[in-house]
């Protein structure tokens, strides 16, 4: 199998909504369109799909963002399309993906969003071209299920390679290896996935991935590839190359920052270490946000484990570290 | 008021008779409209599939053709099929005017552009999300037509009842190319006609009773299978 190259993408001619100079995918590799609503990820995979004109012709499984199923039952609807064995083989796939065969005698209007999502997913899967395109392909399904399938849905690319739209950060950890962030129609920044939702190219892929901390401030000294910037009262050391001086924007995630009980000076062995105190706690999901007064405010994500190991509370001190090679600084 | 009581006594009589003729005239009203329908809904509906599924050169023309063939006038189809059928004509050797073959032929001629074009409405109304997984799911153009219908199918069905009832109500067509000849080409539209020429009030009405009947009951058909949940 070869991998998947594309050049030169525009829609419309001009390239108005989207602009993609190249795309590339290893073959049997998995790469995630990740991006804000309105980036232009499903007009993108459209494309791939041969669903709008002007895209390349790839042969690939096509599953758009909204499952439709037709009248007629679950089970039909299933083996739409395939022959008999690829028709067993989306029965065995559906079963992966906890769609109750018992359902397959229902009329196709008797199942939920979720089931027929997973009833579409295994159909496409069991497509017999070697890359398959989904849009959204979880987003139907209930956050506790997502995870199961997720794995699921991975496991059953046997091979094949895969483009995934989503906007879910957790959905894209665990669906892709590499992720594409599109902002206004364009490829901002490709990259393995922890490398790109860690390391921000730029404060519009920051914002998109949802880098929780975005500070700016003023460049000082540096030190090899690092160098310092002084946000306020805070020294931060990260990843850049800015004269002294010079404005700078430093982007990090909020899983790059660890959290200490207490101010202690000798905490962890990162070059970033600042003493705060609890400003916030939220729930995100199945993680939780933390907001540190630092002099600034910084994010942290932790386990709702850590939080009863950290007898964390508002008001409570704390120390952060981050790695300064987590740190991405940018001129601003 | 006599008069209507003296014309509905009348009719009700000649129905609760139920003669030969008026057999006869209703059997051939049925073949003849059901045959036409069939060949109406068996070209118009892919015709209207395609129409509706869209993006292919000559579409436009053509739904403009259809369109203006749902309004063609009956007795207008009846002269082309006439002329067509006429001894010097092109399909003069066949030497079917003045029979019910002509009639079904001229019927079909009306049926085909009603078939079509309700068909392309109902089918071009599907969601752009149906439409979007209609074209994912990698079938040939037959299968997609296909599946297009089953899913408009309430329209399609709609279209049926539509080329069923322009063919059974319609008189110009049948009365140029079939004469309305007593026992071979009269059907109840063109008996009615006659009869109430004759001042056969009666008459005219037990046949236009029978007409709605049959379009009652043919319509009652359809619309049970337009509204019935399909599980296969």
């Amino acid at each position: 199998m070869a991998p998947l190259v594309v050049e030169g993408l525009r829609f419309p001619a001009d390239g108005s909504i989207v602009s993609v100079e190249r795309l590339s995918v290893e073959a049997g590799g998995r790469l995630i369109i990740f991006g804000p609503n309105g980036a232009g990820k499903t007009t993108l995979l459209r494309l791939l799909a041969g669903v709008l004109p002007g895209g390349p012709l790839l042969g690939a499984a096509y599953q758009p963002q909204h499952s439709h199923l037709f009248r007629g039952s679950a089970g039909w609807n299933l083996g739409l399309g395939l022959n008999s064995e690829q028709a067993a083989r989306a029965r065995t796939l559906a079963d992966r993906f906890g769609l109750d065969p018992a359902l397959y005698q229902e009329p196709a209007s008797a199942l939920s969003g979720g089931e027929r999502q997973r009833l579409s997913l295994a159909r496409t899967l069991a497509r017999p071209e070697p890359w398959v395109l989904l849009d959204e392909p979880l987003a139907a399904l209930d956050v506790a299920d997502r995870v199961v399938v997720a794995a699921a849905l991975v496991d059953s690319l046997s091979g094949k390679g895969a483009i995934i739209v989503t906007h879910d950060r957790e959905e894209a950890a665990v669906l892709g290896e590499r992720v594409a962030v599109m902002v206004g129609g364009t490829i901002a920044q490709e990259g393995p996935v922890a490398e790109v939702f860690s390391l921000p190219v730029d404060d519009r892929v920051a914002k998109a991935v949802g880098v929780a901390n975005v500070l700016d401030g003023v460049a000082g000294s540096r030190e090899g590839p690092l160098c310092s910037i002084r946000v306020g009262a805070l020294h931060v050391w990260g990843l850049g190359d800015l004269e002294e001086g010079a404005g700078a924007r430093v982007l990090f995630g909020a899983e790059a920052v660890t959290l200490f009980p207490g101010h202690d000076a000798s905490a962890g062995s990162a070059r970033n270490r600042w003493p705060g105190t609890v400003a916030v706690l939220r729930e995100t999901g199945r993680l939780i946000e933390v907001i540190v007064d630092a002099g600034s405010p910084i994010a942290a994500l932790i386990t709702p484990g850590s939080r009863e190991a950290l007898q964390l509370a508002p008001g409570a001190p704390v120390t952060l570290t981050v790695k300064a090679t987590a740190v991405r600084v940018i001129p601003r | 008021m006599s008069f209507i009581g003296d014309v509905l006594r009348e009719a009700v009589q000649l129905l609760s008779q139920f003669g030969a003729e008026l057999r006869g005239v209703l059997w051939l009203t049925l073949v003849v409209s059901l045959l036409a329908t069939a060949i109406g809904v068996a070209l118009g509906v892919p015709l209207g599939t395609a129409l509706g599924l869209g993006r292919f050169r000559g579409r436009t023309p053509l739904l403009v053709a259809v369109n203006t063939g749902m309004g063609m006038p009956p007795v207008l189809a009846g002269l082309v099929i006439l002329l067509l059928l006429w001894r010097d004509g092109p399909l003069g050797s066949w030497g079917i005017l003045f029979t019910p073959q002509a009639m079904v032929l001229a019927q079909s001629l009306l049926a085909i552009p009603i078939a079509a074009g309700v068909t392309a409405g109902a089918v071009g109304g599907l969601s752009p999300v149906a439409r979007e997984q209609l074209s994912a799911l990698g079938l040939g153009k037959t299968a997609t037509g296909w599946i297009a219908v089953r899913e408009a199918w309430p329209g399609v069905a709609a279209a049926v009842a539509a080329a069923f009832g322009r063919v059974v109500s319609e008189v110009g067509a049948v009365l140029v190319v079939g004469g309305n000849i007593e026992g071979e080409t009269r059907v109840l539209t063109t008996a009615i006609v006659q009869e109430t020429r004759q001042a056969q009030f009666g008459a005219a009405l037990a046949l236009g009773i029978l007409l709605m009947v049959l379009a009652l009951l043919i319509n009652g058909a359809l619309t049970w299978l337009q509204l019935r949940e399909r599980t296969s």
